[in-house]
């Protein structure tokens, strides 16, 4: 069980407080209708699945009940940051560099 | 060191009569305060009260509005005059949730049979949504030994059940 | 019988008798006592039978890694518990153990006839031994392998005890009480940190039991054991907890604790649980697990007798118990030899000291040959003798190359050692890197992934002062990276006896290496002759060679193993071990019960059990349950004689002919409250909002954003900036998950919030052709005739006196209301509504009698009559969509070239040929029943039901190109016959009209 820093709340909480929400920064499409069935079909399904740095959405749904975006290393399953909902992606060198 | 054979003090465990409670959303407390009467607080986990009137933080635009159940009316009045004024939503939810008293020297205990969060660290007079068990709730600390644990009605028994078993476990004293 | 038991010894109570049995044999030993050491006092090494070969064995030691000594235990019916390591397991009264693995007695076991026919169960015998002929796999192999297997009988009851658990948190936890432990736990505790010290014996202390005659800072080391537990026992910041085993590591130092309460007390308080998990998120751990022996691998090593030397030590010095009159030592490393001079100072003729080392420290030598015991250097133990205990050790000088002429020395008990390994698993589940020790031949810890600490033994040091000191420091460290201040202590001790070893492969003989069974995995009967055979097949990697020959498989995780194994295999690789490699560390590190993992999770609070506020009223009337999600609802209402169908039957005929009265309360509410609602409902619902009036409903559909139907309800709108939405009961949570993340991400522009009010509301709903004549009488506020609030009206008033929501909504195709009340009242309003309703006839009736209103009437259940892949055209829900909206969450899915190609599974009506026939839901449904199998599966039944009001069977069904097949005949195999049915285009079976809803 992972301890997860909640933006909103500004804590560090029991995973089992969150929920997992899939891959971040995915965001849909003003107009869905301009879409070719191809670009549309990439946005509901194809996701980047990455081994190491992982930008993905959490939710803090027994908490303060936000969303919000983290950044995840799928090998180690440890978080690198999280942040607020629409912030932008975090730079992941900057992330990475000093750790390891 | 806290011997873990030692008897405890057996924790109490009461349900509460109901209150007037709302759930308050808004992106504008400060403009909601005033009509009120106590200022919003905009720090999650927070709690403000006015005379025997709460209002506690749960989320960044979610507020937990609890009264004496007679303020009902007043309070619905309040919340439709509030509601026609600014962007606001004010549903009722009295009845959406049971209450109950936990106390005792053993309260940390009893809650630690369920709760993952370091309840030590919640300030008296402060709170948080969480969880106990499998179940979501809102805990607030009254004192040092003295919480509020708020759950949906259809839960209730379940963790009722659950902290009986558990203040009889104290109560044994292994 | 003659008693091994040294008055004056020990830390049992020697003024304390405890009863016990073994086998039905009544035996008496003393409070503080294992089971182990208790028996061991009593003279018996013999303790059990060895899993495949049904060797006889005895105790090897003295902890949690026992292999050998694994016991039935009970204490009644629901209270047996199997694989008990009589090392752990403290003496109670009235214990009542049993030996495993035999049959009929343990003395006299017919299954050791495994033990002569050795040769056919070598190392992957599974592999070879069963392949031909495959037919006899099923039939023979298989069921006389499955009976073979298992070590101990799994209890048939249910599990009598109660279990807990707890989470907590502490800057600093320490596993392991032993000095290291202990001297961490004291710096990091007089730094202010909070500190949890766990232990897994029954007390702290570690090696200092056992080593009694050391002294620390001017005191002896039971003395000084004493001060420092007074010392933390005097700190509000400290808990220590014993019988408490760290089963597993986790991210972030959560540590999973295993606690054991009850299962060392003759009486139980009641309401104690017999064992607790704890779950501890510790800032900082400190490891001082301490390392563990190696037993040395001979031929006869596993004979009852032959044991730990270290094992032996604890026995004397904890137990107070001398493990034999004329034990002889077996070792490659110096601490042996302290035991033997512990069991002489005993009383105990030690009869040789055999070490494998040419070479020792004299000063060892000299000491054994002036209490007179024989000393043989550079010599091999080639065999030993004794059916059920050890008689004599077969001993052999080393030469080049092997070993001399052999010589038999007589015994009653073998003490070996083949050095120590530090005890790695706990930091083995954090993923930290091992690193090999050419000194010591030992892994130690590598690199860290957590704020993890390792003190003493544990990382290789050996000796009272080292590890104490080391500990000391460890939790300085702790502290320290706690936020705390402190400085670490160094400890003066005396006669520590430090020493040092080396590590060996299986000891080399003079006989045919391949007759000789020297066991390396006790628990799994794994020789070093399996561990090369393995080699020799072909496995490279320890992982394949684990597999293979199930080194290291037991319960005991490879405790003793491990390192043995893979010395061997390294040796038969030709490879360096860290080149081979350790096998993977799992948790957890013992044995630990289900009950300790499900914790309160049994019986009644096995899972929360939601139930309406009318559910009592339902239960005091007889209802028949089910379980819908988490809640249970009423099902049907059986009346005295009357089963099922009957009783459904009855409940849909009063529907439909005069009132019917339904706790609808699960139904999810959302009120989606604020000045954009209209604008977010527009866009998560197909259909359009924006002219839906106050005081009016509509159906709403819920699609995924990949166009399948997700959810869906009736939606009133009760003022311009207010709707109440439901959802079905299951999807509840769910829905508002959904619509939370649109809102959030997606368009957290809009100025509107969500709120559950599944659980304010009570709801019943009043169904059939007198329900309004029911309730209007109670009805403040509000015109309900049909003219004023006609179908799929919505609105605020009063009804019997409480606050209401009034909906006249249907989902039986009859005239129906749905009355919201605040939940508290919902059982007084549903009395008042039974009450007057008595002269209409009015009947309760559960979600069976719904399920089949509903179905008669073609309106589907998301869930039921789709599955996640139907689209709101496949479901014949196209009038739900609003055409001229141009976004809503799925719409661009629906236009997928796959959405709209020919052949999707649409959904449609199926009525049997034989009109008394009702199909089962999930039947699949053919085209051609002659078609060669595997058929051309069109279809198959989502809802079938026995409709009272049509006389016959009625069903729906997900048939590819459905609609078109309509008139078409196809057919439903099953088992036992083929069923014919007529396909309909329509699912509305009753009232196409749809007259009945405004009557």
């Amino acid at each position: 069980m992972l301890l997860i820093r909640c933006p909103y709340c500004e804590q560090d909480l029991p995973e089992l407080e969150f929920a997992y929400a899939g891959e971040a920064h995915i965001a849909r499409p003003q107009d869905p209708s301009q879409l070719t069935d191809e670009e549309w079909r990439d946005f509901l399904f194809i996701r980047s699945n990455p081994r190491g740095v992982h930008f993905e959405r959490w939710r803090h749904v027994n908490g303060c009940a936000r969303f919000f975006n983290a950044a995840r290393e799928t090998v180690s399953d440890r978080f690198l940051c999280t942040y607020k909902a629409g912030e932008a992606r975090r730079d992941i060198s900057a992330l990475t560099g000093g750790a390891e | 060191m806290t011997v873990m054979t030692a008897s405890f003090a057996a924790a109490t465990i009461t349900e509460l009569p109901p209150s007037a409670r709302f759930s308050l959303r808004t992106t504008d407390p400060i403009a909601a305060s005033a009509s009120l009467g106590l200022e919003l607080p905009t720090k999650v986990g927070a709690r403000a009260a006015a005379g025997a009137r709460t209002a506690l933080c749960l989320g960044p635009d979610e507020w937990l509005i609890e009264a004496p159940e007679a303020e009902t009316p007043a309070l619905i009045a309040t919340f439709s005059n509030l509601e026609a004024r600014l962007p606001l939503s004010a549903v009722e939810v009295s009845d959406r949730e049971i209450t109950l008293a936990l106390s005792g020297p053993a309260v940390l205990d009893l809650l630690a049979t369920g709760c993952p969060r370091d309840l030590a660290k919640l300030a008296v007079g402060s709170g948080c949504r969480t969880l106990f068990d499998t179940v979501q709730v809102v805990l607030t600390r009254e004192a040092e030994d003295r919480f509020h644990l708020t759950v949906w009605r259809s839960f209730a028994p379940h963790l009722r059940a659950l902290l009986d078993i558990a203040a009889r476990e104290l109560a044994a004293g292994l | 019988m003659t008693s091994y038991r040294l008055a004056n010894r020990g830390r049992v109570d020697h003024r304390k008798p405890v009863r016990f049995t073994f086998d039905g044999k009544r035996y008496q030993g003393l409070a503080g006592d294992t089971l182990a050491s208790a028996l061991l006092a009593n003279g018996v090494h013999l303790m059990g039978r060895s899993f495949k070969y049904h060797r006889p064995r005895g105790v090897v030691s003295a902890g949690s890694d026992e292999p050998n000594a694994l016991m039935g235990t009970s204490r009644g019916l629901g209270r047996f518990e199997p694989n008990t390591r009589a090392t752990i397991q403290e003496l109670r009264d009235g214990l009542e153990a049993t030996s495993q693995n035999r049959w009929p007695s343990l003395a006299f076991d017919v299954g050791s006839i495994n033990d002569r026919m050795g040769s056919l169960f070598s190392a992957g015998f599974y592999y070879k031994t069963f392949m031909w002929p495959r037919a006899f796999w099923d039939r023979v192999y298989e069921p006389v392998i499955r009976n073979a297997a298992g070590l101990g009988i799994s209890p048939t009851e249910p599990d009598a005890d109660r279990y807990a658990s707890r989470f907590a948190h502490t800057d600093v936890l320490v596993i392991g009480a032993g000095p290291a432990g202990l001297a961490a736990a004291l710096a990091a505790s007089r730094s202010g940190a909070s500190v949890m010290l766990v232990d897994e014996t029954a007390e702290p202390g570690g090696s200092l039991l056992s080593e009694p005659s050391v002294t620390i800072e001017g005191k002896l080391a039971w003395d000084w054991l004493s001060a420092t537990l007074a010392e933390l026992a005097a700190l509000p910041n400290v808990t220590i907890m014993t019988r408490t085993t760290a089963i597993g590591y986790y991210h972030q130092n959560l540590v999973g604790l295993a606690q054991r309460l009850t299962d060392h007390l003759a009486t139980p308080p009641a309401d104690a649980p017999r064992e607790r998990m704890w779950k501890v998120r510790a800032g900082q751990v400190v490891l001082a697990q301490g390392a563990l022996e190696k037993p040395l691998a001979f031929d006869g090593n596993d004979r009852p007798g032959v044991m730990l030397a270290g094992a032996a030590q604890t026995y004397l010095h904890r137990y107070g118990v001398k493990v034999g009159d004329r034990p002889a030592i077996v070792t490659t490393h110096d601490s042996a030899w302290f035991a033997a001079f512990d069991l002489a100072e005993a009383g105990a003729k030690p009869a040789v000291i055999v070490d494998i080392r040419a070479s020792v420290d004299p000063v060892l030598t000299v000491r054994a040959r002036s209490v007179g015991i024989e000393v043989l250097l550079g010599h091999s133990v080639t065999g030993t003798s004794g059916r059920l205990r050890v008689k004599s050790l077969r001993v052999s000088r080393l030469e080049k190359g092997g070993a001399g002429t052999a010589r038999k020395i007589a015994c009653d008990s073998v003490l070996m050692c083949g050095g120590w390994t530090p005890s790695l698993h706990l930091f083995s589940h954090t993923k930290g890197s091992l690193t090999w020790d050419i000194e010591l031949k030992a892994f130690l810890p590598g690199k860290k992934t957590e704020a993890v600490h390792i003190a003493g033994a544990g990382r290789g040091l050996w000796g009272i002062a080292a590890v104490l000191d080391d500990g000391a420091n460890a939790g300085t460290e702790a502290a320290r990276a706690a936020g705390r201040n402190v400085t670490a202590q160094s400890y003066a001790v005396t006669v520590d006896r430090t020493g040092s070893g080396v590590t060996v492969k299986e000891l080399p003989t003079d006989r045919d290496p391949a007759a000789a069974k020297a066991f390396i995995d006790f628990q799994n009967d794994v020789t070093a002759k399996d561990i090369r055979l393995a080699v020799r097949e072909g496995m490279r990697s320890i992982e394949h060679v684990k597999r293979y020959t199930t080194n290291g498989m037991a319960t005991d995780q490879g405790k003793m193993s491990n390192i043995n194994g893979l010395m061997i295999a390294a040796d038969a690789l030709g490879k360096q071990p860290p080149q081979v490699g350790l096998t993977t560390f799992r948790p957890p590190y013992t044995p630990t019960t289900f009950g300790t993992f499900a914790g309160y999770h049994q019986d009644a609070t096995f899972e929360a059990t939601r139930k309406t506020p009318i559910d009592p009223w339902a239960q005091a009337h007889g209802a028949a349950f089910e379980p819908v999600a988490l809640w249970r609802r009423a099902w049907y209402f059986p009346k005295a004689g009357e089963d099922m169908h009957a009783a459904v039957a009855r409940e849909c005929r009063a529907a439909r002919s005069s009132v019917g009265i339904f706790d609808a309360s699960t139904l999810g509410k959302i009120e989606v409250v604020g000045p954009d609602a209209v604008t977010f409902m527009e866009r998560m619902y197909t259909n359009p909002w924006a002219k839906l009036g106050v005081g009016r409903c509509r159906y709403g559909l819920l699609l995924g954003e990949d166009g399948f139907i997700r959810d869906d309800g009736v939606i009133g709108r009760l003022a311009q900036d207010r709707f109440h939405v439901t959802t079905t009961t299951g999807g509840a949570a769910r829905v508002l998950n959904m619509m939370e993340d649109y809102l959030q991400t997606e368009w957290p522009d809009l100025k509107v919030w969500l709120t559950s009010t599944t659980e304010q509301w009570a709801v019943i709903a009043l169904q059939g052709p007198n329900a309004r004549k029911l309730i209007e009488p109670f009805v403040e506020g509000l015109d309900i005739s049909e003219a004023a609030f006609p179908h799929m009206s919505a609105a605020t008033c009063t009804v019997a006196g409480f606050r209401a929501r009034l909906f006249r909504v249907s989902f039986t195709g009859e005239l129906g209301f749905e009355i919201n009340v605040p939940a508290r009242h919902g059982r007084a309003l549903w009395e008042k509504l039974w009450q007057a309703g008595q002269s209409y006839g009015i009947t309760p009736y559960g979600t069976e009698t719904m399920h089949v209103l509903r179905a008669e009437k073609g309106y589907i259940i998301v869930g039921q009559d789709t599955d996640g892949t139907l689209t709101p055209d496949d479901a014949g829900l196209n009038w739900a969509i609003g055409k001229a909206k141009p976004d809503f969450v799925g719409k661009r899915s629906l236009s997928r070239p796959d959405m709209v190609a020919r052949g999707r599974k649409q959904l449609v009506g199926l009525l049997t040929d034989d009109p008394k026939v009702v199909l089962q839901e999930g039947a699949q449904i053919v085209a051609d029943p002659n078609e060669p199998k595997p058929m051309t599966m069109l279809g198959h039944v989502t809802s079938s039901y026995w409709s009272e009001a049509l006389g016959r069977s009625i069903a729906m069904a997900v048939v590819a190109d459905g609609r078109a097949r309509d008139g078409e005949t196809l057919h439903i195999p099953m088992p036992d016959r083929t069923i014919t049915a007529r396909v309909v285009k329509s699912t509305v079976f009753y009232d196409p009209e749809g007259t009945r809803l405004s009557a």
